[in-house]
């Protein structure tokens, strides 16, 4: 009698144990730990399992996080790939050893700029930070650099994101290795001072507000300047692709991209997968659901969006963004930026 | 006439019954503490330069904005709570029932849900937003929530609902003998609220004050939606933006002494004052409202209700509408909800069995050691969600890989994380049984486990419940841990909440709030039902 809650207790913990995994998975189907939204990811996995046969599993999160789950989990993961739509991510798995190295010839038609030096990871669609400007505004004509945004006459006319948003960092990050730390962190100085503390959880609020008037410029990754134009054809907003000038260092990219999990049992599994979003139509559907750019050179973007090869882009590797991210948070924190 | 007595108590005689069950108490805490111990594991690894740095940098922020915060809110939390109460407990008028539910309605709305209502309420195009511009022309710029007076107004309409329900139910006690005496010595009424209702009250404010507080100490989805740096946001960005766990480990090792430092302090308080009250007391008719009273009620609670729940929830549907309209609500969306509702009733269930030994251990022995084990109990509460959730991972893989996998991880996490809310409901509904009444049964010949079972805990039911629904609707809100240990492609409403809100895809995190809601409503019936919250205070 004197040990029932003990007892009651060990049993419960028994039970609890015995719950058994809720899922199983079966052998041909593959499970992503994904840090993009679902809806950019869903239809064409819905359009690889109707050609295959093989069942995905989007286990969707944020892309720190699951980087962080993939590392402690080491071979007990259930992550076959990881999925994640920025590069500095990537990166890291890649240097922590996460991923496993993919067939050369699988990853070949992607330029090398878009992947892992040792193939451990594949970019598979790009986007571009530029400038959304009001058309009807004083400074309609007057920006083509990213630099011009810390110019004072900006003052409470610019809009930023936080500096906790993933593409402002990577964004940082290019413009540091290309135009210098210095420079960069006389920018930064400057927006902060144009922006007074207020800045935005969403890019879509600083398209908002240029296109309302209440701002005049903001930076921003590009398809969120169509999305809104979508909604609102009339809107009086631009997209600027800066610096490309003579001198200019062209527009920072970001990529989204896949690895494949070190610990997969399902290899070949998982390289069919990476080979159907490398293929011309896997990279056609992926990059337009979202009007971001084909890293495949030989597909063309959303005939919306200026072409890749119509402008300059930063000659800066992908794989640098995880590389430099510590060195971009210090500047970024070393300017006290919101 | 006074049929109603205050009695002091001092600690009962320890016997030797009380060591398997303190055994089982530290059993418990220790596995509540586990999180902890990861956390100091890896704030070792931090060297002092390092220590040094994160001083210099980041803690004279940190430590001013937490703790100006936890102020503010418990400030609003009071003034909305105590007022409340007081009229509900205290006044007969018309709708008065009604009124109690929509003042704890706000519960079953998470904080990243407020504050992502709200921030898009005050867009420009926003119904709030529209009204403010329509009302005071296009110049006069919208509010900000973007700040300290922005995080304070939603954690208040938040949280305040605990303040409500102990205030209400310390108010609804039979005290009034006691205050018809002060009155008869010549007391003026504000000098009866202040010198025999206050004091009364005091332990419930502190109660409910101490639960907002552990609350804004480990809220995420508010702060971290409003970019307002306490040390719960903070040292998330330190693990995702630099995957620097040791400094994030460093700052969790301070919150945590903080929010120990403050319940050993409300502990003090609380423990100063400790009031028996004999079930045979009188029944009071109330009085009744007159007209005028009556409509400042309903304009003060209605105005807490439209901006605590009203405003929520007409979004929620406006938002759920259109998904419906859209057939975005199907098969899916009920697994989600059905996935919600299992871990909760487990976690729930899980986290009453747990907490009862440290509870009446504490209750019965009323020591510093059981004191102690009562406050290590309360460490899952004050470590940020994604800190447990790294914690067992790594616990659970290093010694029990044989658990992972399934739903295990995520139970251990969500009991760990909300034991306090069962211990403390627990250990107050303890404190008021009269220990005579144990004392008699033993003395009648039953032995100490027939005690418990057909004694002691017919009469903490209440306290039970209230432990359960309490856990329940925490759970079934929590969002930081489960997003990490969720079993692979198992998602909860509150991961689609998030996943669909940061894809701006409002139709599809509408109805999952909703659904939220809706399911919270049969247990908050339950507990009131129960009458639970009059045992809750103590």
């Amino acid at each position: 009698m004197k040990h029932i809650p003990a007892t009651l207790l060990l049993s419960l913990l028994a039970l609890v144990l015995s719950i058994p995994p809720l899922t199983s998975f079966a052998d041909d189907s593959l499970i992503i730990y994904s840090g993009r939204s679902d809806k950019f990811v869903k239809p064409v996995i819905a359009e690889f399992t109707r050609q295959t046969g093989i069942n995905v599993t989007l286990h969707t999160g944020k892309s720190t996080a699951l980087l962080n789950k993939l590392r402690i989990e080491g071979a007990r993961t259930d992550a076959d790939l990881f999925l994640s739509n920025d590069a500095g991510n990537l990166q890291r798995g890649s240097d922590w050893g996460l991923f496993r190295a993919m067939t050369p010839s699988l990853v070949a038609p992607i330029n090398k700029r878009y992947r892992a030096a040792d193939n451990t990871w594949v970019g598979l669609s790009a986007r571009a930070r530029v400038l959304v400007v009001n058309t009807q505004g004083p400074w309609a004509d007057k920006l083509d650099s990213v630099f011009d945004l810390a110019n004072p006459a900006l003052d409470s006319k610019l809009g930023i994101t936080n500096s906790t948003n993933g593409s402002y960092i990577a964004g940082v990050t290019v413009y540091m290795l290309a135009a210098g730390k210095d420079k960069t962190r006389q920018w930064l100085q400057g927006m902060k001072a144009n922006v007074h503390g207020k800045v935005f959880n969403k890019h879509r609020q600083i398209v908002k507000a240029v296109a309302s008037g209440k701002l005049q410029a903001g930076l921003v990754n590009h398809y969120y300047i169509y999305r809104h134009l979508d909604k609102y054809p009339d809107a009086p907003i631009k997209i600027v692709f800066p610096d490309q000038g003579k001198d200019g260092m062209g527009v920072a990219w970001n990529v989204a991209g896949i690895a494949i999990s070190k610990h997969t049992a399902k290899a070949a599994l998982a390289e069919k997968l990476v080979a159907f979003l490398t293929s011309t139509a896997g990279q056609k559907q992926f990059a337009e659901v979202n009007r971001e750019y084909p890293v495949r050179a030989d597909v063309a973007a959303s005939p919306m969006i200026p072409a890749a090869g119509s402008y300059r882009v930063a000659d800066v590797p992908m794989s640098a963004l995880g590389k430099q991210r510590d060195a971009t948070l210090d500047l970024i924190e070393e300017v006290g930026m919101p | 006439m006074a049929s109603s007595f205050l009695s002091f108590t001092g600690p009962l005689r320890a016997g030797r019954r009380f060591t398997s069950l303190g055994g089982l108490a530290t059993v418990v805490v220790l596995l509540a503490a586990m999180p902890l111990l990861y956390v100091i594991y890896n704030s070792l690894q931090l060297s002092t330069n390092e220590w040094l740095r994160l001083w210099s940098s980041r803690l004279p922020e940190l430590l001013w904005n937490t703790l100006s915060l936890a102020v503010l809110v418990a400030i609003g939390c009071v003034l909305l709570g105590v007022s409340s109460a007081w009229w509900i407990a205290r006044r007969d008028f018309p709708g008065r029932k009604l009124a109690t539910w929509l003042m704890i309605l706000p519960l079953t709305v998470p904080t990243y849900v407020f504050a992502h209502i709200y921030t898009t309420l005050l867009e420009e195009d926003g119904w709030l937003g529209r009204l403010w511009l329509g009302l005071f022309g296009e110049t006069t710029p919208l509010p900000d929530l973007y700040n300290i007076w922005g995080v304070t107004l939603i954690l208040s309409l938040a949280g305040f609902s605990y303040v409500f329900l102990l205030a209400r139910a310390a108010l609804s006690q039979p005290t009034r003998s006691l205050e018809e005496a002060a009155r008869i010595q010549g007391a003026s009424t504000l000098e009866v609220f202040w010198r025999v209702n206050l004091p009364l009250l005091r332990p419930a404010i502190a109660a409910g004050l101490a639960v907002v507080v552990l609350h804004v100490l480990s809220d995420f989805g508010a702060v971290s939606m409003l970019r307002f740096q306490t040390f719960t946001l903070s040292i998330y960005l330190q693990m995702s933006g630099r995957f620097d766990y040791q400094a994030a480990a460093g700052l969790s090792l301070i919150l945590v002494m903080l929010s120990l430092t403050f319940l050993v302090l409300e502990r003090f308080f609380r423990s100063r004052q400790r009031y028996y009250s004999a079930r045979h007391s009188r029944q009071q008719p109330l009085r009744r409202a007159t007209r005028l009273e009556t409509s400042l009620i309903w304009l003060w609670l209605g105005l807490i209700t439209l901006l605590a729940f009203g405003l929520p929830l007409a979004w929620m549907l406006s938002w759920s509408w259109q998904a419906w309209a859209e057939n975005l609500i199907n098969a899916e969306f009920w697994g989600y909800a059905g996935n919600s509702l299992m871990v909760a009733v487990i976690a729930a269930t899980l986290a009453v069995i747990a907490a009862f030994p440290v509870a009446f251990y504490n209750a019965r022995k009323r020591s510093v050691g059981s004191q102690t084990l009562l406050q290590f109990s309360s460490v899952g509460f004050v470590l940020p969600g994604p800190v447990i959730a790294l914690g067992i991972l790594s616990f659970l893989l290093a010694q029990l890989p044989f658990l992972y996998g399934g739903l295990a991880a995520l139970l251990i996490a969500l009991v760990i994380r909300f034991l306090p809310l069962a211990v403390q409901s627990q250990d107050a509904a303890l404190a008021q049984l009269t220990p005579s009444v144990e004392q008699a049964s033993r003395s009648l010949g039953a032995g100490p486990l027939e005690t418990l079972w057909h004694v002691i805990l017919p009469m903490i039911r209440g306290g039970m419940a209230t432990a359960w629904v309490l856990v329940f609707i925490d759970t079934l809100k929590e969002l930081p841990a489960t997003l990490i240990l969720r079993p692979t492609g198992f998602d909860t409403l509150p991961v689609r909440i998030w996943i669909e809100a940061s894809e701006e895809m409002l139709e599809l995190a509408a109805p999952a709030a909703l659904m939220l809601v809706i399911g919270t409503l049969p247990v908050l019936w339950i507990m009131m039902k129960n009458h639970a919250v009059k045992m809750d205070s103590d």
